[in-house]
């Protein structure tokens, strides 16, 4: 069992701050958050390619980031096709087949995956720098000529099922899945990224939506190219432009519905003896924007509210000892989503106490000016966080793809530290009582009962102050 | 006379000096130090009656407080640093990992001083930190991963009857008994000045460096008598045990045998090169993955082992900490089709009995065989020789990843596994790499864990036991799409047979207690 001591952000972004400093000899540039230059190239075609130049003797990273995820699953049917697609990318063009994209990953000795969310489906090669060539020619080959049969498309479809076949065995994934049902009425947050199970079953009848789906989003208008280690930046873009400068644009725009407000507390309660019971408060919150303090300040919140370091966790966990462990924050995504707390309980009957702790905790801070030095060693812990996370060319390309999803420009990193030095006591009032109403919040729930302690007509409690 | 026992104090402790075991990475240009402890110690001296002890007491250790505070004000203290501190407990070690930025290391290295030297062990925290292992071994362990519910059971069937048996958190008696004086006792009995290597990386000081050398001189210097290694012995025949579990989608499938070997030995860098080409971890070049997954769309992933790899549903690269003199072979089939799914989701598979573990299990076994009695080609081999050469050097990209390897290498007997590693593998043969595997490795005599659904474990039961053929039931959408030879293939491996010995069924409330 591996215990390193966490911090609170279990949910929302690793870690945001401050690089202080990091394994690198570059010379750090002043005042931003990464102490290196993003060099940054758009092409004619509209692919976008930064590069950071980072010292790892003889290691490149290479990130493809493709802003698209299970929020542009906007047709009925369709849940799960984005992650179902970045299974697809792995299996081949005329010129590298399967069998030979193999021979050839293999040869370059990478590790090579990927991963799609919300917002984002993100492919990453990390590897020996000096076939960064290599690395170029087998991506760029497969984002712009893949090249499936039906028979591949549907054995394909299994391994998606054995994914969710395999994740189900957490009661956690199937309260995610009915949090997310319950939360959202017409937004496509409304289902997991896993997307609904008999969507998943279907899979191997969609074979024709696949062939639009890749025409719809595998453009480069959708893509940014991150590559960060030892490499030059100039060799990059030169790589880039040969590789992929024939790509072809489009001018595919998903149109996602808007989620209307909420006017009413939602529930939704998995019953499960055999799992440690939790109770999980999630409210309606922003969409990311690093242009005012909303989403830094609730994150700031969640810090100062559930982290070690909190009242709440003393007073619960290390005393009391009525609750295990508190995680969540608010999420970073592209529309607006939500602000989570999650608490892992030691007996199901303490459940409404310890809902009604969170409540009044969340209430006063609307109200009630947080201790400045709170406020201040929580922007202090983002900082380090940070800059403690920022050792190779992958910690580094994955902070960046994180921004480069969110709004296509991986300076957002820097800007992102910035709204966080600037988030007052003040702004955190403010967000605590624009977002924390309880008309909005949807209430999940894991218990050995079989309903959900707070539904059936029971009112949430007025917080007391 | 005083000036004399002043000597002679400062000449042993000396000597105690001069034969700890420290290993270094200076790291000039990283502004973090990291700080390990390794002490030789892990589950296996838990005393009988008190399984889970080691974790507990390092669990105390690192969530506790100390003389001069307690845990909340350590807390308190960390927080605007962001330092991580934790401890890592596997079969034969527990680790102790302290990570902050070079700007606060005078005031960190105090706490860590303080939780080292002079833990607080009070009720509370006690009461705490014991419930949560407690929960883990009652209900987490059975109900958040059933691949990993796998590989656990599977140690704990392998290893029946010896100190490698019981899980590293312990068994649910087991961590019911310990109390805080058996923490305390353990503490002083295990975690000792002889017992520890002490790693750092970063820029840190020679003063430093002799500073916490010295107060590592101050843990008890209780000699410590280390039991040995448990080993399996080798299972008769194909032995194995189905957890049968209430609304399991799937059927996690882990399987292994004894193997006399580790890192230690020259020829596992050829076992490498086999086991890359049959599973490795997490790459679709595995070939259990391309005929299990890919080929056949059963499950979302097929790969093997040549030693313990530490949290693989999380892990893509290998993690340090973790090892082990007793080795194990071993196969993870990630969980597969159950009847009652495959029932429900196609109406044309309405009559079928038993799900994909039968057959994926054979699969595997095939494929196994054929690669020890024909071997690798050269061609392979020279591929996924290439391939780990360059693989390998992603393994330690940080200096906390680098010092953790380095002090594994220790633990073996080397000076760096990797880099050496590097040298085994440039002058390994093919005729090496085929006579390892047949030295090594064999298919019939197995222990295999299957956790499944409690509607599985009877009919797969008798299915397994009977070597009855297991036929794959593809859904007709998938099935009209196969091509032919996957098909033909899925006929000779219906039958093909498995050496089953024995066969039980164990309900899930009933393992780890």
């Amino acid at each position: 069992m591996n215990k390193m001591k966490r911090l609170f952000a279990v949910i929302t972004i690793a870690s945001l701050g401050i690089l202080l400093n990091s394994c690198g000899k570059q010379k750090p540039v002043e005042e931003k958050i990464l102490p290196y230059t993003i060099y940054q190239k758009e092409l004619p075609n509209g692919l976008k390619v930064a590069t950071v130049e980072y010292d790892s003797p003889g290691i490149a990273a290479f990130y493809a980031v493709v802003r698209v995820g299970s929020r542009d699953e906007v047709e009925p049917g369709k849940t799960g096709f984005a992650h179902f697609f970045e299974h697809m990318m792995f299996r081949g063009t005329e010129k590298y087949p399967k069998d030979k994209y193999d021979v050839v990953l293999k040869s370059i000795g990478a590790s090579a995956n990927a991963n799609t969310w919300l917002d984002r489906t993100v492919y990453h090669m990390t590897g020996n720098a000096t076939m960064l060539d290599k690395m170029f020619e087998l991506e760029s080959d497969r984002f712009m000529n893949l090249k499936y049969s039906e028979g591949d498309f549907k054995a394909e479809a299994g391994a998606v099922k054995g994914e969710y076949t395999k994740n189900s065995s957490n009661p956690m994934e199937a309260l995610d899945e009915a949090m997310n049902d319950t939360a959202f009425t017409s937004h496509t947050y409304k289902h997991t990224t896993m997307g609904f199970f008999k969507d998943v079953v279907d899979m191997p009848n969609q074979y024709q939506y696949s062939l639009e789906f890749f025409k719809r989003f595998y453009r480069p208008e959708y893509t940014t190219l991150l590559v960060i280690g030892d490499v030059k930046h100039a060799d990059v873009e030169k790589l880039a432009e040969q590789y992929y400068g024939k790509w072809e644009k489009g001018n595919f725009v998903t149109n996602v519905s808007p989620e209307p407000p909420q006017t009413q507390t939602r529930y939704c309660h998995i019953q499960n003896p055999g799992f440690p019971p939790v109770v999980q408060l999630n409210f309606k919150g922003p969409a990311y924007t690093d242009t005012n303090t909303d989403v830094f300040a609730l994150d700031i919140i969640s810090y100062a509210l559930f982290s070690e370091r909190s009242e709440l966790y003393k007073k619960l966990v290390v005393k009391e000892q009525k609750v295990r462990r508190f995680n969540g924050g608010a999420f970073f995504t592209r529309d607006p989503y939500l602000f989570s707390i999650n608490a892992t309980l030691v007996n199901a009957a303490d459940m409404q106490y310890v809902k009604d702790e969170i409540m009044n905790a969340l209430e006063a801070v609307k109200t009630q000016k947080l201790d400045s030095m709170l406020l201040t060693e929580t922007k202090s812990n983002l900082k380090y966080s940070f800059a403690m996370g920022m050792s190779s060319p992958d910690a580094i390309a994955e902070n960046l793809a994180y921004f480069t999803w969110l709004t296509g420009d991986p300076e957002s990193l820097n800007r992102c530290y910035a709204m966080y030095e600037k988030v007052s006591a003040e702004d955190l009032n403010k967000a605590a009582t624009k977002y924390f109403d309880k008309m909005a919040l949807t209430i999940a729930t894991i218990s050995p009962e079989a309903t959900s302690p707070f539904a059936g007509g029971t009112p949430i409690d007025k917080p007391k102050l | 006379m005083k000036i004399k026992f002043l000597f002679i104090t400062l000449l042993l402790s000396s000597i105690v000096s001069l034969a700890q075991e420290v290993v270094e990475l200076k790291t000039t240009a990283s502004n973090l130090i990291v700080i390990k402890l390794m002490f030789r110690n892990g589950s296996i001296s838990d005393p009988k009656g008190k399984e889970g002890l080691t974790e507990l007491t390092a669990s105390l250790i690192t969530e506790g407080g100390t003389k001069d505070l307690t845990s909340t004000q350590i807390k308190d203290k960390v927080y605007p640093w962001a330092a991580e501190f934790g401890s890592s407990v596997d079969k034969e070690v527990s680790v102790f990992t302290f990570i902050v930025h070079k700007d606060f290391l005078t005031p960190f290295y105090e706490i860590v001083k303080g939780l080292m030297l002079t833990p607080s062990f009070t009720e509370e925290d006690f009461k705490r930190v014991k419930s949560n292992q407690q929960n883990y071994v009652d209900q987490v362990i059975r109900s958040s991963s059933d691949e990993e519910y796998s590989k656990k059971a599977l140690e704990d069937f392998l290893f029946k009857g010896t100190n490698y048996q019981h899980m590293v958190e312990g068994t649910s008696e087991g961590v019911k008994n310990i109390t805080l004086d058996d923490v305390k006792n353990h503490y002083k009995n295990y975690f000792t000045r002889g017992n520890v290597m002490i790693g750092i990386a970063g820029n840190y000081t020679p003063e430093f460096l002799n500073t916490l050398k010295a107060d590592v001189n101050q843990l008890s210097n209780t000699a410590v008598v280390l039991p040995l290694a448990g080993k399996a012995a080798m299972p008769d025949g194909i032995q194995v045990e189905i957890v049968a579990k209430d609304n399991a989608l799937g059927s996690a499938i882990f399987t292994g045998f004894p193997m006399d070997i580790t890192r230690s030995n020259d020829e596992f860098a050829a076992l490498m090169v086999a086991n890359s080409w049959l599973g490795e971890h997490r790459k679709s070049y595995s070939h259990l993955y391309q005929k299990i997954r890919e080929a056949r769309s059963m499950n979302y992933g097929d790969y093997s082992y040549i030693e313990w790899y530490d949290n693989g549903g999380s892990n893509m690269l290998p993690v340090t900490g973790v090892p082990r003199w007793s080795n194990y072979f071993s196969i993870w089939i990630r969980p597969v089709q159950t009847a009652k799914g495959l029932k429900a989701q196609y109406p044309e598979l309405g009559k079928i009995n038993v799900g994909h573990a039968h057959f994926a299990l054979r699969m595997a076994i095939h494929e196994m065989d054929k690669l020890i009695n024909d071997g690798m080609t050269k061609e392979d081999f020279e591929l996924t020789r290439t391939f780990l050469r360059s693989y390998c050097k992603l393994y330690a990209q940080t200096p906390q990843k680098q010092l953790g390897f380095l002090m594994d290498s220790k633990f073996y007997g080397r000076k760096n596994y990797l880099s050496e590693l590097d040298a085994l593998l440039a002058k390994v043969t093919l005729d090496d790499v085929n006579n390892a595997m047949k030295k090594y490795w064999q298919t019939k005599n197995m222990c295999v864990t299957i956790v499944t659904d409690k509607t599985e474990a009877e009919p797969l039961a008798k299915s397994l036991k009977s070597n009855l053929a297991s036929p794959m039931s593809y859904s007709n959408v998938l099935k009209s799409a196969l091509p032919k030879e996957v098909l033909e293939e899925d006929k000779s491996i219906e039958n093909y047979p498995l050496n089953v010995k024995s066969v039980s069924i164990v309900n899930s409330a009933d393992t780890f207690r």
